[in-house]
């Protein structure tokens, strides 16, 4: 087909601004993978658990958040899924996963891939394996020109929200008395217990903390993705790869591989449809053969 | 332990109900004990990482997928081929991806170990769905045929028949277990106990430490790999979600946990418990999921040395001497 000369113009913008929304989505994408993995990370980077039933209570908040949304709204589910979450959290980790730390990584990550087993089958017989879908509040729902296109608010919205929150994030361990516990603990936990501060106390709430963290990423996601028992597979497995392509333990790292994630995501199924599954899978195999720490890592 | 008459004589009896089980207990529950054996063997290839070298492999699903797939398609593509030759380039096939994957795999330790063998096996499964040219994507490779055993040109055997099949994935089966539990007993094996226990003094002494973890992986796969490929001659038919599949990876897992971790007959003992478990409890709830992942709670909580653990405390309180 032979383009008038005076069109190619805006084909070539029409193209670039499908690039660009897709960059959008990609970066939101990476924002609630950042949001699902800091708790992760941060879990790891303290207590030294990866706990892989991590993505089975991101998927069950999103469950709660469709509960809630039903009998109330959204913004009420924004609130108390993220709370529950982090209750279920503090519940495993103070009954479960602590008395089996001491015996090292393999039965605890055993212990939490058991956890994760039964969370999947306790949501597939409350909720049934059919696709739900939760609508964003109707203030997020319209959308906002950019160009030739109309851009959802709601992905605006994430981005903006997880923002916040990281802010938010960066203000607890430097301001509070809780994050530079957390902060010295991280560093050395014995000297922390010695000054009287009773840190097994500060485990089970940083474990709540970074699971709320989850709960928030998961009712964040429920109106963007359908709600459904893959949802912990698909954005779960995801998560995992940001925390070690990032480096286990480093905030920082996990935010830069979450976006490179959610972009190469979005790009890669606009462009190579047939392999875009595999490209993240493959990024994390090559950065762990080059650095087995990770990009921004330093302990494996 | 000394061997004497009475173990002989004890297993010379366990040899006997074995070849008559069979005719005792007809086709389903041989074709059970059929399930058993393989997963047995596979459980087994896991438990040499798990327990004798302290390598949590949360993949080992990829080295039985690719033994499945190499004997499917070989026996596909090329129907004359002997059986003995299919499997073992079944077998072949997870030794060749296991020698693939090592050099990214001896790098990393622990946790960063346990999720690398994790993307792997998730790389690997969703390749198998993709190249649907190779493999028919989600359907799978079926319906080849099954060559008979032909053993030295005198005898031909069916091995479609469940009985035959019964006897053959039996030795095939023993012979594999008894080649594994031999490596554990060679210097090769202390290599490994070794890296388990102390891993940099290990390579002080002057074991090279990332060769011996390659041999390790290799022989872990070779088995893993003629464990799928058996599954493969057994269902004749390898899918992406029967043989590939993550969950495939927990399963031998569980069943090392379940049985006992540490110890060579623990991943049998839990293969025998898991198959037999499984099929009573489908027959009352469709949540599988729910009954492993409560037995992994219960057993990584209050019975860390599993069922053989159980068995030698009871021996040790009730026991004669």
């Amino acid at each position: 087909m032979k383009i008038p000369p005076s069109d190619r113009g805006t084909i070539m913008e029409g193209t670039a601004f499908i690039l660009l929304t897709q960059g959008i989505h990609g970066i939101s994408y990476g924002l609630v993978l950042f949001l699902a993995a800091s708790g992760l990370s941060m879990i790891f980077g303290l207590m030294d658990i990866l706990n892989l039933s991590h993505a089975y209570l991101f998927m069950l908040a999103a469950y709660f958040a469709f509960s809630i949304a039903q009998v109330t709204n959204f913004w009420v589910a924004l609130l108390l899924a993220p709370l529950a979450i982090a209750c279920i959290g503090m519940l495993l980790e103070r009954y479960l996963i602590k008395p089996v730390h001491p015996f090292g990584h393999t039965p605890e990550l055993v212990l939490t891939l058991g956890i994760g087993m039964v969370l999947l089958e306790v949501v597939k017989s409350i909720w049934g394996t059919t696709m739900l879908t939760v609508m964003p509040p109707e203030s997020l729902q319209g959308f906002i020109p950019i160009g030739y296109l109309k851009y959802p608010v709601y992905r605006i919205f994430i981005i903006v929200f997880t923002i916040i929150i990281l802010c938010g994030l960066h203000q607890l361990f430097r301001r509070t008395r809780f994050g530079t516990i957390v902060r010295a603990a991280t560093v050395n936990s014995d000297m922390v217990s010695a000054l009287g501060i009773n840190v097994p106390r500060i485990y089970t709430l940083f474990f709540g903390f970074g699971t709320w963290l989850a709960g928030l990423a998961g009712v964040v996601v429920a109106p963007l993705l359908s709600v459904h028992p893959g949802l912990a597979d698909q954005v779960g497995l995801d998560a995992f790869v940001v925390v070690v392509l990032g480096g286990l333990g480093s905030l920082w790292g996990a935010f830069v591989a979450s976006i490179l994630i959610g972009l190469l995501n979005t790009y890669g199924i606009q462009l190579i449809p047939t392999v875009a599954p595999l490209i993240t899978f493959s990024l994390m195999v090559l950065v762990l053969t080059v650095k087995p720490t990770g990009l921004f890592g330093d302990r494996q | 332990m000394k061997i004497t008459k009475g173990h002989f004589i004890i297993g010379l009896l366990l040899l006997a109900a074995l070849a008559a089980y069979p005719f005792f207990s007809g086709v389903v529950y041989t074709n059970l004990f059929v399930r058993f054996l393989i997963f047995a063997l596979f459980g087994a290839s896991l438990n040499l990482l798990l327990s004798y070298t302290g390598l949590l492999n949360f993949g080992h699903a990829m080295f039985f997928g690719v033994g499945g797939y190499a004997t499917a398609l070989l026996l596909e593509h090329m129907p004359n081929a002997g059986l003995l030759t299919a499997l073992f380039v079944g077998a072949s096939a997870g030794a060749l991806l296991a020698l693939i994957v090592s050099p990214m795999l001896v790098r990393v330790r622990d946790t960063a170990f346990a999720l690398m063998t994790l993307a792997l096996n998730q790389l690997l499964f969703i390749a198998c769905l993709k190249l649907r040219g190779i493999t028919y994507g989600e359907d799978g490779v079926g319906g080849f045929s099954i060559p008979p055993l032909n053993l030295f040109g005198l005898v031909s055997v069916d091995i479609t028949h469940p009985y035959n099949f019964f006897y053959f994935s039996l030795c095939i089966v023993g012979l594999g277990l008894f080649l594994m539990w031999y490596t554990t007993r060679t210097p090769f094996g202390s290599i490994m106990i070794g890296i388990r226990d102390n891993p940099n003094r290990v390579n002080y002494l002057g074991f090279n430490l990332p060769f011996s973890k390659t041999v390790i992986f290799t022989i872990s796969g070779f088995f893993a790999g003629s464990a799928g490929a058996l599954f493969a001659l057994f269902q004749n038919l390898v899918s992406p979600d029967a043989v590939m599949h993550i969950q495939n990876s927990f399963t031998a897992i569980i069943m090392v946990f379940v049985g006992g971790i540490g110890t060579f007959i623990g991943p049998i003992v839990g293969a025998a418990i898991m198959t037999g478990l499984e099929n009573l409890a489908v027959r009352y709830t469709e949540k599988i999921f729910l009954f492993n992942g409560l037995l992994l709670i219960m057993v990584v909580m209050f019975f860390r040395g599993g069922f053989v653990g159980l068995y030698n405390l009871a021996k040790a309180k009730w026991g004669s001497k």
